[in-house]
């Protein structure tokens, strides 16, 4: 293990330049790289899913069927950690702001009608200096859900961007949902849901309202994902197709009401 | 105000007692324990060092001449015309402060036109520390008060109070700065009124330290110093000078959201882990064998990029392995174990994300994977890669080290050896004594005495008391370490304690007795303890420095 040392101080070097496409990638993601599609006529397991009756043990010690990326992203302080949380120990985080640092993976394995679907979560920093890093695990996302807080009018101003970023670095048949977080802060609200249904129709892609706090369709926000995910790659003949915008108008809950 | 003064005069007094420094370094040469070479001494590495030598106040006096500005009380009338010419240059200074030469702010005015901000990252200024009320009395009894400003005066970081509210209060500062350099100097330290003001220049960044603590001018700047690496780590230094040369009046706060927390632990470590102060790396006091084991667990688990594999547990270090030909300094280390303490979620999950090591390379990013070894132990994994897409290969690499750790047992034996980590006095022999720290120059590594003792009463365990013996300690060291007139040995008679140090070549021991005991029992314990060190020294030190 002698490498050179002058490869060695450059490799710690600049960040600020993009990400140098498929090198050094990790085997198991090598096939993606060379463009594979993950259409959901396919017949093949699509890429990242482990193969039924070969099942691993996870991290956490479980065995799953197929598994899949999914990432969290959005402004600094809109709730992806708290979100993260409340789905993985159905706990809140309360206290004071924790920022996250650079980017934090944890698994969960969900049960999506009788198959055991690991979910591998990227909770991401949402600060500008970690773009780099979230770019680079961009492309490794089969889903992601973009957060904004209902309570800060920039966050949600800023979903534009987010959306032109994922555009950019994820691929392009990624799943996307949109996220309204915080709607327990009724009195501090500023983002009416009309808006964030509007924008998300704007962009065809899924919209809830959530609760961190109160875990409002928290769960359901994962689970829908899940089910996508699971039917995308496990394409039965005789099943119909699963339709994710349909699945979370008909389960969404309104902030009205509690949900666990 | 009063207070302070009474405290420094008893504090002067204690000095008294210490007059008789020529014989007792005479004593001290006869010592039992000869002055040893450097290398030769207790917990010098054997093959080699593990970190790079530098010598530990080399960043301060690289700087520029020093300029030392004491304002003395009761010369009142002194002080007042130097305010009055100091206002009345401030507004001389105005035109100076926007700070730059008219070709230059032309040059600067386009870019700015180019430079449109995006004004998508403005929610994130806005989440920021509970702040506190800046004209409060409260805010002003803090014991120590840090600001980073930019060149342009633009706050960057406060300890205490938004940034925002002190924006008038650097603006004075940056003043001071310009003030003296435009005449071709500049301002090191203002000592008034018990106060210490500490002022750093680390361009583009100006950094200050309002402090009325025990430690010496050089102390505070080399905490500091810690500060402004701190910004490096976040940043790069290429990047941090890169952003000002665009533009000057940049709101580093934008970038540096989220990080206030990691500045804010730094701070408060460095006010009770004499780490900072020894510019040393606290291992974790382990039987050989069970080390070896973790290390040769570590060397199994590697991976091409790999640069450093790091185990650590609770800012002690347990174990270190590099890639060969490449050493990380202690500074970097300290710097890892503040970001890691800095925050709790890292006990969740696998973390990653990209770290400057300012004194390996201020000019590029690793990559690191922190990763607790499980949630409910101490013990937590640091893999530094030189590689941005390495995630997935270096949490690979975790879990072979904590598979074959479990498969061969080691990882019980490492909990167990965790759940009782601390020798205690009795260990020691020397019943008179509380606490002590001695380092080993060589190989950067200290150790020490950890208290509670089953003792009457335990001192030192309070954070109050902890922060009271390091100050203790810091007194200690900068007399040792005062670049003007150093002392080789001190002897310190407190109300509540003893302290003895003693600073060679080789090694600095700082040891704190019991105020009962004698200097002459004190002294003649020196060699018994060298013994003893000497004697546990493979447990006490990592005395191999290991590659992969």
């Amino acid at each position: 293990m002698s490498r050179k040392k002058s490869q060695k101080s450059r490799g710690g070097g600049s960040s600020s330049s993009p990400a140098t496409s498929a090198r050094n990638l990790p085997p198991k993601d090598g096939a993606r790289a060379g463009g594979k599609s993950c259409s959901p006529d396919s017949e093949v397991p699509v890429n990242g899913v482990v193969v039924p009756g070969r099942p691993s043990l996870s991290n956490s010690a479980e065995f799953y069927d197929m598994a899949f990326k999914v990432m969290l992203v959005g402004d600094s302080g809109v709730g992806k950690t708290c979100l993260l949380v409340r789905f993985k120990d159905g706990a809140f985080l309360a206290g004071s702001f924790i920022s996250t640092v650079g980017i934090d993976f944890r698994n969960k394995v969900l049960n999506v009608d009788g198959v055991k679907v690991k979910l591998q979560i990227w909770d991401t920093a949402g600060q500008e200096r970690f773009r780099s890093v979230t770019h680079a695990y961009y492309r490794d996302a089969h889903a992601l859900l973009l957060l904004y807080d209902v309570t800060n009018k920039t966050s949600f101003d800023n979903i534009q961007a987010w959306l032109t970023e994922i555009h950019e670095y994820a691929q392009q048949d990624v799943v996307v949902m949109l996220l309204g977080n915080k709607v327990d802060s009724t009195h501090e609200r500023v983002v009416k849901r009309e808006e964030g249904e509007k924008l998300a129709k704007e962009y065809g892609v899924p919209f809830m309202e959530t609760s961190a706090k109160t875990g409002l369709n928290v769960d359901l926000a994962f689970m829908a994902i899940g089910k996508e995910l699971k039917h995308r790659s496990m394409k039965l003949p005789n099943e119909p197709k699963f339709k994710l915008h349909e699945y979370v108008r008909k389960e969404v809950k309104g902030s009205g009401c509690c949900k666990s | 105000m009063a207070a302070d003064v009474q405290k420094k005069k008893g504090w002067e007094v204690q000095n008294g007692s210490l007059a008789p420094l020529d014989s007792l370094q005479l004593e001290r040469s006869e010592s039992p324990t000869p002055s040893m070479m450097q290398g030769s001494e207790p917990g010098a590495g054997q093959e080699g060092t593990m970190f790079v030598h530098t010598r530990s106040y080399e960043d301060l006096t690289t700087d520029e001449g020093p300029v030392s500005m004491g304002l003395k009380k009761g010369d009142g009338d002194q002080i007042e015309s130097d305010m009055e010419q100091i206002s009345k240059d401030f507004s001389e200074l105005s035109t100076k402060l926007t700070g730059i030469p008219m070709d230059m702010e032309e040059e600067l005015r386009e870019n700015d036109s180019d430079q449109q901000e995006k004004p998508r990252r403005d929610s994130v200024l806005s989440s920021g520390k509970n702040d506190e009320d800046v004209t409060t009395d409260s805010w002003r009894r803090h014991k120590k008060q840090v600001f980073v400003l930019s060149e342009a005066g633009k706050p960057v970081y406060s300890r205490y109070g938004s940034e925002e509210a002190l924006s008038s209060t650097m603006g004075v500062m940056m003043a001071l700065v310009s003030f003296l350099e435009a005449e071709k100097n500049a301002i090191k330290s203002i000592h008034a009124d018990g106060y210490k003001v500490v002022f750093m220049r680390r361009s583009p960044l100006v950094l200050v330290a309002v402090a009325r603590t025990r430690q010496s001018e050089q102390e505070i700047a080399q905490e500091l110093l810690y500060i402004y690496y701190q910004i490096l780590s976040l940043l790069t230094w290429t990047q941090l000078n890169h952003i000002f040369q665009q533009k000057q009046n940049y709101d580093l706060r934008r970038l540096l959201a989220g990080s206030e927390r990691i500045t804010d632990n730094l701070l408060d470590l460095m006010a009770q882990d004499p780490s900072f102060l020894m510019g040393a790396v606290r291992c974790l006091p382990l039987a050989a064998s069970v080390r070896d084991a973790v290390n040769a667990s570590l060397q199994q688990a590697k991976a091409k990029n790999l640069v450093f594999s790091i185990l650590i547990s609770k800012n002690q270090l347990v174990a270190l392995l590099r890639k060969k030909d490449q050493f990380l300094h202690p500074v970097d280390l300290h710097l890892l174990f503040n970001l890691i303490s800095s925050s709790t979620s890292f006990r969740e999950g696998e973390a990653w994300t990209p770290i400057c090591l300012p004194k390996f390379n201020a000019s590029g990013f690793f990559h690191a994977h922190i990763s607790y070894l499980a949630q409910e132990t101490d013990l937590c994994l640091l893999l530094v890669s030189t590689n941005r897409e390495d995630f997935f290969t270096v949490s690979e690499c975790k879990q072979k080290f904590l598979d074959r750790m479990r498969r061969r047992g080691s990882y019980q034996t490492l909990q167990e050896a965790l759940r009782t980590p601390f020798y205690s006095v009795s260990q020691v022999g020397i019943p008179e004594l509380r606490h002590f720290i001695y380092k080993s120059k060589s190989s950067r590594l200290f150790t020490r005495l950890c208290l509670p003792s089953p003792k009457i009463e335990a001192p030192y365990v309070t954070k109050e008391e902890k922060e009271r013996l390091l100050g203790l300690y810091q007194y200690l060291h900068s007399r040792t370490h005062n670049s003007s007139r150093s002392l080789k040995t001190i002897y310190y008679t407190g109300t509540n304690e003893n302290l003895l140090a003693w600073v060679t070549g080789a090694f600095e021991l700082y040891m704190c007795y019991s105020p009962l005991g004698t200097k002459a029992s004190a002294v003649s314990s020196i060699s018994k303890l060298m013994k003893w060190i000497r004697r546990e020294e493979d447990r006490l030190f990592i005395l191999t420095s290991l590659t992969y």
